[in-house]
């Protein structure tokens, strides 16, 4: 392999698939590696842990064809030092090692052969899904979070993607709530889908699909294994879960006794005054809702207390209708949701302090979050 | 066999079996007797192990002339004229039957002299014949001689031990009486050696170390005087339970309960479910498996105990079994608690040993001498009446800070509505201003809290290390992480602020049928401590809601793990030690393993809420949590002083 780059994109290809690189206590040492390799007049920067495999090309003037993996540290750290001039990269076939060559700058890297490399598949367009990279990135966002983190569960370490007709929808669930945000897609489709994907990997791709404008291609492998968000240059691969997500759609509350508008941001501020007090108290946070007669000029209280450090309220104004209600929430949970509603005003239907409370943002049909109540010490 | 009366001869020797069943049991009968008889000196002389003579001389009453010859019959007794006294005993002996049954196995010679008469009288009576009955000049008091006891009785001669078992059995007698009655001066003497001799100056301290030996003794405090009432909601019948004595430091630990000696109204007996309220206030203190040394004092009103319940009279039953249970555990734990317990250096050198370093004995001896400021304010409760708080001068803000604590307060009452103390506290405490001990001897010490630690790093993955006033710290992070927890939901279980988080679906839990029941029964100290569960059919369960602090884990993994713990628990007689067994499975669980990289910040919030801790110093479980070497000791080690 010979070929030469530019050292600002092969330096942005390397941050790129950095995320995918395995830590370095990985039992297989070439995941710990990043794949060069000439590729059509391009290099292809690869790397993945099996979970998460992201391919990146990068325009490259090619000599000699080939392949070889180079430790991701010691590339990434080195290409982030270079001049922004041209890099060289040659490769001796008997050493396995390439000489980095810039401006005045020589280097030699020892590789590991790319042959024991894990193959990271390729896109390809045969019935591929088309989504805007904005509404991706909004649906992923708006989700991921609710997942949960302990394994115990599997499936609901997943966020599901639910694709049919022109919307695509994704579900994620830690037990405890629940987040559900839907989407248009780019290109009708005729076959409904649906795939469990990790939520650790499907954050990266919403960090890779990043400030992209371009349709994002979304393909599911025929064996149903894996996942393929493909972009200009980028191709991202995630494992699935092959794992049964719990039929959620039932929890969502389908009416309210209360229904509480409020500002965001504002809510927002009393949760994290709370937090500061609630994080002693095992993070509940009482919301008090006071309904006026004529609907308008109702208050909102939210309240924390930790017995040793001091306690906390805010009252809030807000709009509501129906009935008063108490109710206790991990205010972290709040905070989590109130962080990804971009409507200034959000909305919680309320049934009783022992059913789920329902986030949305006021006039944004596409997000719904449910949150299960704490159960407020019996004081 | 055509059935038959038994001749008299026979029915006492059987009787006597019960009460005198070996030389000690005889010596026991005797130091009762003279204790009742008011006697301020009791001398103790055994030969062979008590096989071949007994004698207690005591300076008591004495016994009448003619009252002599009535003493050794059965049931005779001046303790007790009716019934009615046996409901309010105040002696130690009241079935007299103690003499009789001694006079039917052995040769005794009594001699006695009332106090109110010129003469006395000897009398000597060889497996219950009178030989000898005439008057003799002797000082008040009584004097019996035992010999050859069990001669005629080769049965029981034969179950007998080795005269240095039986030699063991009496010191332990006289050792026991020694501590319950400070104000009398015991002599024993074995084979002609000196064995016991205490002061009978009054002080309970003086007789422990003369029977404990003076380490040990320096290792334990006084229990807080604490009078609780029984029978709150009956005004009238209100009466206190007292408990008094001395306990053992965490860091004296034994092998097993025998080294706690418990008392009740002077009485010492042996009551598994008292020791175990000792062993319970010591509760994850002390590391599983070893158990601290106690000497307590009950005094409960003669009403409310039965001591007409064991031959020996070794057992006594109590009216309100638990009031006393819950007072002794309480005392001990609020003591303990109370105490200010700086690092101990023990503890210190212990985990260096476990580190596989070596260590002269002799650093390990010197050790508790020449620690610094912590350990004499450790024995400034046991040695002196003012306790001494000022560290030294290095530190001198810290000692001044915790008198100041201690200052404005001039009748500090102990902490026991603390509500972070692990013992149920059924009845409320009164105060007793007139209190039977000097407020001095139970100085109320602000808590056991860390001085300020600077971390220096984590070693290990495990470890935090960390600068003190005394030295180096090294903290466990996964223990010390397990003891706030526990705290944390201690107090949130006493306070009744428990936070259940529920789930949007429940979650389904199967664990082996043969363990299903222990869930059934347990659901309500599930639900408690945050779980809500209910059962779902056979060995099928629902989890509907889980603590807050555990949502991050593995719900079915945690209930089988609590469920197991709850097995092994299930023969604890109390529902709290359950719920504590519990609680260190859901801590221990959510605590940061070992191995976890952690953050600067991270280890400051961990070592800053240990400091806030109760007990910081040892884990749920009674490990350490950390491990101290004062800069003396690392001079030492780096053999930069003697």
């Amino acid at each position: 392999m010979k070929l030469s780059c530019l050292q600002e994109n092969l330096a942005k290809a390397l941050n790129i698939v950095g995320r995918a690189v395995a830590p370095r206590t990985a039992t297989l040492p070439v995941l710990t590696h990043i794949l060069l390799a000439s590729d059509n007049g391009r290099l292809r920067v690869s790397a993945t842990n099996l979970e998460l495999g992201v391919n990146c090309w990068i325009g490259a003037k090619v000599e000699d064809e080939g392949a070889i993996t180079l430790p991701a540290r010691t590339l990434t750290e080195l290409v982030s030092l270079l001049p922004s001039d041209r890099i060289d990269l040659e490769l001796n076939n008997r050493t396995q090692a390439v000489r980095v060559h810039c401006s005045k700058t020589d280097t030699n890297i020892k590789g590991i052969d790319a042959q024991e490399f894990p193959i990271v598949p390729i896109f390809d367009p045969e019935g591929a899904i088309y989504v805007h990279a904005d509404v991706l990135r909004k649906l992923i966002a708006k989700t991921v979070f609710a997942a949960a983190t302990d394994e115990s569960r599997p499936m609901l370490t997943g966020v599901l993607i639910r694709m049919n007709e022109n919307r695509i929808t994704l579900f994620a669930s830690d037990g405890f709530r629940l987040s559900v945000c839907s989407g248009q897609l780019a290109q009708p489709i005729t076959e409904p889908r649906q795939v469990l994907v990790p939520a650790k990997t499907l954050a990266e791709v919403g960090r890779i699909v990043g400030d992209q404008q371009v349709p994002v291609a979304i393909a599911i492998t025929p064996a149903r294994g894996q996942i393929l968000f493909h972009l200009e240059n980028i191709d991202v691969v995630s494992q699935l879960i092959d794992q049964k997500f719990p039929e959620v759609e039932a929890l969502i509350p389908k009416k309210y006794e209360t229904l509480t508008v409020l500002n965001t941001a504002d809510l927002l501020k009393a949760c994290k005054q709370a937090s500061i007090f609630a994080r002693d108290a095992s993070d509940v946070v009482r919301v008090r809702i006071t309904p006026s007669e004529a609907g308008e000029g109702s208050t909102v209280d939210i309240a924390a207390r930790a017995d040793e450090k001091g306690d906390n309220m805010n009252e809030l104004e807000a709009s509501c209708t129906g009935v008063p209600i108490e109710i206790g929430f991990n205010v972290k949970f709040l905070i989590d949701v109130l962080s990804v509603i971009e409507t200034p005003q959000v909305s919680l239907s309320t049934v009783t302090p022992k059913s789920p409370g329902l986030f949305k943002g006021l006039g944004d049909e596409s997000f719904q979050h449910i949150v299960m109540p704490i159960n407020l010490p019996k004081s | 066999m055509p059935i038959q009366i038994l001749p008299e001869s026979v029915v006492s020797r059987i009787a006597a079996g019960e009460v005198i069943e070996r030389p000690a049991s005889a010596v026991k009968e005797m130091v009762e007797n003279a204790i009742d008889a008011g006697a301020t000196e009791i001398k103790v002389e055994c030969l062979e192990g008590g096989r071949r003579m007994i004698r207690i001389t005591d300076n008591g009453y004495g016994i009448h002339t003619d009252e002599v010859a009535l003493a050794f019959a059965h049931h005779a007794t001046s303790k007790l004229t009716s019934a009615e006294d046996l409901e309010h005993i105040n002696t130690l002996g009241f079935r007299g039957e103690a003499l009789a049954s001694i006079a039917s196995v052995s040769i005794v010679t009594c001699v006695s002299r009332h106090k109110d008469e010129t003469t006395g009288t000897m009398m000597r009576i060889d497996n219950s014949r009178v030989i000898t009955h005439e008057r003799i000049g002797r000082n008040p008091g009584s004097t019996m001689t035992i010999e050859h006891l069990f001669a005629r009785m080769p049965a029981r001669l034969k179950f007998l031990k080795s005269n240095q078992t039986e030699r063991g059995h009496i010191d332990g007698v006289i050792t026991r009486y020694a501590m319950a009655y400070p104000h009398i001066r015991f002599t024993l003497l074995q084979d002609g050696k000196v064995i016991v001799q205490s002061t009978g100056n009054g002080s309970l301290r003086d007789v422990l170390i003369e029977v404990l030996g003076g380490q040990d003794v320096e290792k334990m405090i006084a229990l807080n005087v604490e009078p609780t009432t029984v029978g709150a909601e009956d005004e009238a019948s209100r009466s206190a339970i007292t408990v008094r004595g001395f306990v053992g430091l965490p860091t004296l630990d034994h092998n097993s309960r025998s080294r706690i000696t418990l008392f009740v109204n002077g009485r010492p007996v042996q009551d598994i479910k008292l020791a175990s309220a000792v062993v319970q206030a010591y509760h994850t203190l002390l590391m599983v498996g070893r158990y601290p040394v106690a000497v307590i004092m009950v005094q409960v009103p003669s009403e409310d105990v039965d001591v007409n319940a064991h031959p020996a009279k070794a057992e006594v039953r109590f009216r309100d079994a638990n009031a006393v249970f819950s007072a002794i555990q309480r005392a001990v734990r609020t003591t303990l608690l109370a105490h200010l317990a700086p690092p101990e250096a023990p503890v210190s050198i212990k985990g260096i040993e476990n580190w596989g370093l070596t260590i002269s004995d002799e650093v390990s001896h010197d050790a508790p001498v020449t620690s610094t400021t912590g350990n004499e304010a450790a024995h400034a409760p046991i040695i002196g009446h003012q306790p001494r708080l000022a560290g030294s001068e290095t530190w001198e803000r810290v000692g001044i800070a915790r008198q100041a604590q201690v200052a404005p307060d001039a009748h500090p009452q102990p902490p026991i509505s603390n509500p972070q103390s692990l013992i149920p506290n059924p009845q409320s405490p009164i105060p007793n201003p007139q209190s039977s001990i000097p407020n001095s001897q139970a100085p109320i010490l602000p808590k056991p809290q860390l001085p300020a630690l600077r971390i220096l790093g984590q070693l290990a993955l495990a470890y935090i290390i960390a600068e003190g006033p005394e030295g180096l710290y090294l903290i466990d992070q996964h223990a010390a992480h397990e003891r706030i927890l526990f705290e944390r939901m201690m107090t949130q279980h006493d306070l009744g602020t428990v936070v259940t988080q529920p789930l949007l679906d429940p979650v389904v839990v199967t664990i082996p049928t043969s363990s299903a029941y222990v869930l059934e029964e347990n659901i309500n100290v599930m639900y408690e401590l945050g779980f809500e569960i209910d059962p779902f059919g056979g060995a099928t369960f629902l989890v509907r809601g889980v603590p807050s602090m555990m949502i991050q884990d593995d719900i079915v993994a945690a209930v089988h793990e609590i469920v197991a713990e709850m097995e092994a628990g299930e023969a604890e007689p109390l529902r709290k030690e359950i719920e504590a067994r519990v609680l260190r499975r859901v801590c221990k669980r959510m605590a940061v393993k070992a191995g976890r990289v952690l953050p600067l910040s991270e280890m400051q919030a961990l070592v800053r809420d240990l400091e806030a801790c109760q007990s910081p110093r040892t884990c749920p479980h009674g490990r350490p949590t950390m491990i101290q070497i004062g800069v003396g000791q690392l001079e030492k080690l780096f053999g930069r002083l003697g």
